[in-house]
């Protein structure tokens, strides 16, 4: 019998920091859209919006053009800067990559 | 998506709802997210990572055993496959002697981190290379070109975090100047970017390249990138530029586009998404003028497609890569061309007519370009299909004939140098090659 050992090959991962807490409960909350304003987020994410708001009493749901759109904008600082300043509880990132 | 994820330093997981394609298409049904609009609910109140964190530490070690050593090779083989760190190909083994053996190649400690390898965020090290390059056949002198390409790689300019995920089908070109080029046995003549017994070191060092971009980067193709077809990624392309012909005047790449003192080793790196071979030469009785004129306007016409690709690195980055063999660059000197007026030649005829880039729905592209240069473009007619000359990358490689030059489209937000270092001792690895392979 004869054993072969080699290395993984897939390095190592760092963790540099948890997700988010999630919010327990929606109603009355207010949440955000980030969107890189591609593959129908145009069309999906406002029917998201009035899915939330329809189904959760005091939810306050910003428009999808609330924070700067576009794959150029979405990952910067200043963006990130503006979603805090925003005071929503919960932002969904879309539309696919 | 869990690769970008974890690029960021999270946990490699996150609350997703994922849909076919069909639905992210023009004039898709979308009622599917109002019946799954549960999941986006739990996304946001209820949904924790089912992954802790990633492993840390030095690398995992992988026992396989077999009845003979073959037997466990093979078996070797099938285990890199099912766990995805394969191309299809056979490998060798990274085991610690082959690995201890290639890393001699390098003056740096074996834990030393490059960075993160986008998208998934896998850390990079000099033995992480290692490994990825014993996998891939090399040898330790061909480490310090692949440690130069990986920093390359690494730099935010290259573009990689979004090249490598992305759709483009963008794979790394490394451009290889100064005496390491030959040292170590890079082409730079005849088949320089195709298998070559006599000059095997390309051919492993991509191959190393792209292994470290799917494992140690997450790029599984349809998983961690979306390349629709992923052409030339099997090992990348390396290669040396063929400074033994450079005409008179002619700086080398490295010298030129980033500074580097001639004499010394360097590498390039420039993303491309496309390979094509372009005939140059004229076949009656052209003049030599005529024949050079005539090549000019053959290799400018091919680049004035509105296909955008070069608009990724419009301001500063590279529309493509133009190869033309010695023999031709020299016979244009002759002529009175020089790399400049070649590379004005070029950006003045290959841009394309307003009304060309309208019908093909080229002016959406560019309006929506993160850049403002590339975006106050539009208002030009016809549209200079990059920013500025300068930014042609113009290489001499190939075999001595004059019939055919080659043009590598770019898709790169940057041109990225990096000197390459090499051990004391290099010589003895170099003499070691030569015993092994043939002089």
């Amino acid at each position: 019998m004869v054993t072969l050992e080699f290395f993984d090959p897939s390095g190592r991962l760092e963790v540099k920091q948890p997700h988010a807490r999630r919010l327990d409960a929606l109603a009355g909350k207010r949440v955000g859209f980030v969107s890189n304003e591609q593959w129908q987020a145009y069309r999906m994410l406002p029917l998201l919006k009035s899915l939330l708001e329809r189904d959760f009493a005091g939810i306050e749901v910003l428009p999808i053009d609330a924070f700067p759109q576009g794959n150029a904008l979405i990952g910067t600082e200043e963006t990130a800067e503006q979603v805090k300043k925003s005071g929503v509880d919960a932002v969904i990132i879309g539309n696919a990559a | 998506m869990q690769n970008a994820i974890s690029g960021l330093g999270l946990a490699p997981d996150a609350a997703m709802v994922t849909f076919p394609i069909g639905l992210f298409l023009p004039g898709s049904d979308i009622a599917p997210v109002e019946a799954r609009k549960r999941e986006f609910y739990d996304g946001l109140t209820r949904w924790t990572p089912s992954v802790a964190g990633g492993a840390g530490g030095a690398s995992r070690v992988i026992a396989v055993p077999g009845a003979t050593f073959e037997d466990a090779l093979v078996n070797a083989n099938h285990a890199m496959l099912a766990n995805q760190w394969g191309d299809g190909l056979p490998l060798w083994p990274p085991t610690r002697v082959r690995v201890d053996w290639i890393l001699q190649g390098t003056p740096r400690p074996r834990a030393h981190a490059l960075g993160t390898f986008p998208p998934r965020g896998g850390v990079a090290t000099v033995e992480t290379c290692a490994i990825a390059l014993a996998m891939a056949g090399g040898r330790p002198e061909y480490l310090p070109v692949l440690v130069a390409a990986v920093e390359a790689f690494l730099d935010p300019e290259s573009g990689s975090e979004q090249l490598q995920a992305a759709s483009g089908s963008a794979f790394p070109v490394v451009i290889v100047n100064g005496p390491i080029g030959r040292q170590i046995r890079l082409n730079s003549g005849f088949g320089c970017l195709g298998p070559d017994p006599q000059h095997p070191a390309g051919a492993s060092i991509g191959r190393a390249l792209r292994l470290l971009q799917q494992n140690v980067g997450g790029a599984r193709p349809g998983v961690g990138t979306m390349a629709n077809y992923g052409g030339l990624r099997y090992t990348n392309v390396v290669f040396a530029e063929d400074e033994d012909n450079l005409p008179a005047g002619w700086p080398s790449h490295g010298t030129e586009r980033h500074g580097f003192a001639p004499g010394q080793s360097s590498i390039s790196l420039v993303f491309a998404n496309g390979a094509t071979n372009i005939r140059r030469r004229g076949a009656k009785k052209e003049t030599p003028a005529e024949d050079a004129l005539q090549g000019m306007h053959r290799m400018a016409d091919f680049m004035r497609v509105p296909n955008l690709a070069g608009l990724a690195g419009y301001e500063r980055g590279a529309p493509g890569i133009l190869m033309i063999p010695g023999v031709v660059a020299q016979t244009m000197t002759g002529l009175g061309w020089t790399k400049r007026s070649m590379r004005e030649f070029l950006w003045e005829h290959s841009r394309i007519p307003a009304e060309q880039l309208r019908r093909a729905g080229g002016y959406a592209w560019i309006e929506i370009d993160a850049s403002q240069v590339a975006r106050e473009s539009a208002a030009l007619d016809p549209w200079p299909i990059t920013a500025s000359p300068d930014n042609f990358v113009l290489i001499v490689a190939g075999g001595g004939h004059p019939t055919n030059s080659y043009w590598l489209q770019g898709y790169s937000p940057g041109v990225v140098g990096r000197e390459i270092r090499v051990p004391e001792g290099f010589g003895r690895l170099l003499a070691e090659a030569e015993r092994d392979l043939g002089g």
